[in-house]
């Protein structure tokens, strides 16, 4: 029998690969796993304080129509506030096309349009809506974009794993 | 030659135990780096999904109801009929109080195949090796839930029996959506969202 050297060298080639296609099948629902559980805490987030911008800006613009104050300066801030709410997206934009979209303008747009509206309301306006524990500079994405230089990537809220053992921080843009 | 001689003619144990280990070296070696790439690969996919269909709608739904209730308190209390009000104040406070308790975690529905995936780990050998050199819950969220658990120790340590009470649920989210809506009915403000 000859002893083959190229023979052995396939071999371990293929034993490498078919531990790296297994491997790699069980790092597939992993990754996604992983990826969905940051995905819905980063989403939930976000839309829990435009949520609460939005559901401030629906009930006073009822409660200002039946007033019948409905084109005042307040009137007019909801429909601003309304407006870029609109524009917001929700879905992650790298998912879907590469536009133009600036989203840490359009958040800072929102958060001093509801600064305002609360002024022109006369009432005090209520930072960080939701989550009690967390302090305004650790959970606030706007000042997350600000520190950040955003030039160049596409994605909006890209994934960088494994790289980084604070992939979270990556995560919020 | 020697080497040649232990695989043609050595004991039929020796060459097992050889192929058994070479084949298990490089298999493992391919596994190590096939779950690393593996991972790299899925994870904004997951990410995204994550987000559009479960963090967004959840996180919308409560925003809003807390935005209403918050605008519906300061409405009630600058208006200048309040007198006839003070029924609705007390229950917009109640409607709000709970509310601003309910967290994420009390109401995003599991997610069925990270349940899956972890029993399929409990019988798995080689699954439990992987785990070790893997992820568990993300940093991020880990972080959350410790502050979560702080909380509630702290609730118990003040409250007493009543702190124990269990978590809300989506189901208490919609109870609360129909009082606040109840509420808004009553003062003859109509409101719907999509």
């Amino acid at each position: 029998m000859d002893f083959d050297l190229e023979e052995l060298v396939n071999v371990e080639q293929t034993f490498y690969e078919e531990g790296y296609k297994d491997g790699f099948a069980h790092g597939r629902i992993h990754g996604s796993i992983e990826g969905r559980a940051l995905g819905r805490e980063k989403g939930f987030e976000m839309w829990e304080e435009l949520g609460f911008y939005e559901g401030f800006a629906m009930l006073w613009q009822v409660i200002l129509s039946q007033r019948g104050t409905a084109d005042d300066r307040a009137a007019q801030h909801i429909r601003q506030l309304l407006a870029l709410l609109a524009q917001f997206p929700r879905v992650n934009p790298s998912a879907t096309d590469p536009t133009e979209l600036d989203i840490p303008k359009l958040f800072r747009q929102i958060r001093s349009r509801y600064k305002a509206l609360c002024a022109a309301l006369g009432v005090q306006p209520t930072l960080r809506a939701g989550a009690p524990s967390a302090t305004a500079e650790d959970s606030d994405p706007a000042i997350d974009l600000a520190d950040a230089p955003s030039g160049g990537s596409k994605s909006v809220w890209p994934v960088q794993p494994a790289a980084n053992a604070r992939a979270g921080a990556q995560l919020s843009f | 030659m020697e080497d040649e001689e232990i695989w043609q003619e050595g004991p039929q144990s020796v060459q097992d135990a050889e192929w058994a280990k070479l084949s298990s070296g490089f298999t493992n070696a391919g596994y190590r780096e096939g779950i690393t790439a593996g991972k790299e690969s899925a994870l904004q996919a997951g990410f995204d999904e994550g987000f559009a269909q479960v963090g967004v709608p959840i996180g919308r739904q409560l925003g809003i109801l807390r935005g209403i209730a918050t605008a519906l308190l300061s409405s009630l209390q600058t208006s200048v009929t309040a007198s006839q009000n003070t029924v609705s104040v007390d229950e917009v406070r109640a409607i709000t109080s709970q509310l601003g308790s309910i967290r994420f975690s009390d109401i995003a529905p599991p997610d069925l195949e990270a349940v899956r995936h972890a029993r399929e780990h409990l019988g798995d050998r080689r699954l439990e090796e992987a785990d070790e050199m893997e992820m568990p819950v993300p940093e991020e969220v880990q972080g959350k839930r410790a502050i979560e658990s702080l909380e509630d120790m702290l609730a118990q340590m003040g409250g007493g029996a009543a702190a124990t009470a269990k978590r809300p649920s989506m189901d208490d989210v919609n109870e609360l959506q129909k009082r606040l809506l109840a509420v808004c009915g009553q003062m003859g403000l109509s409101l719907q969202w999509n």
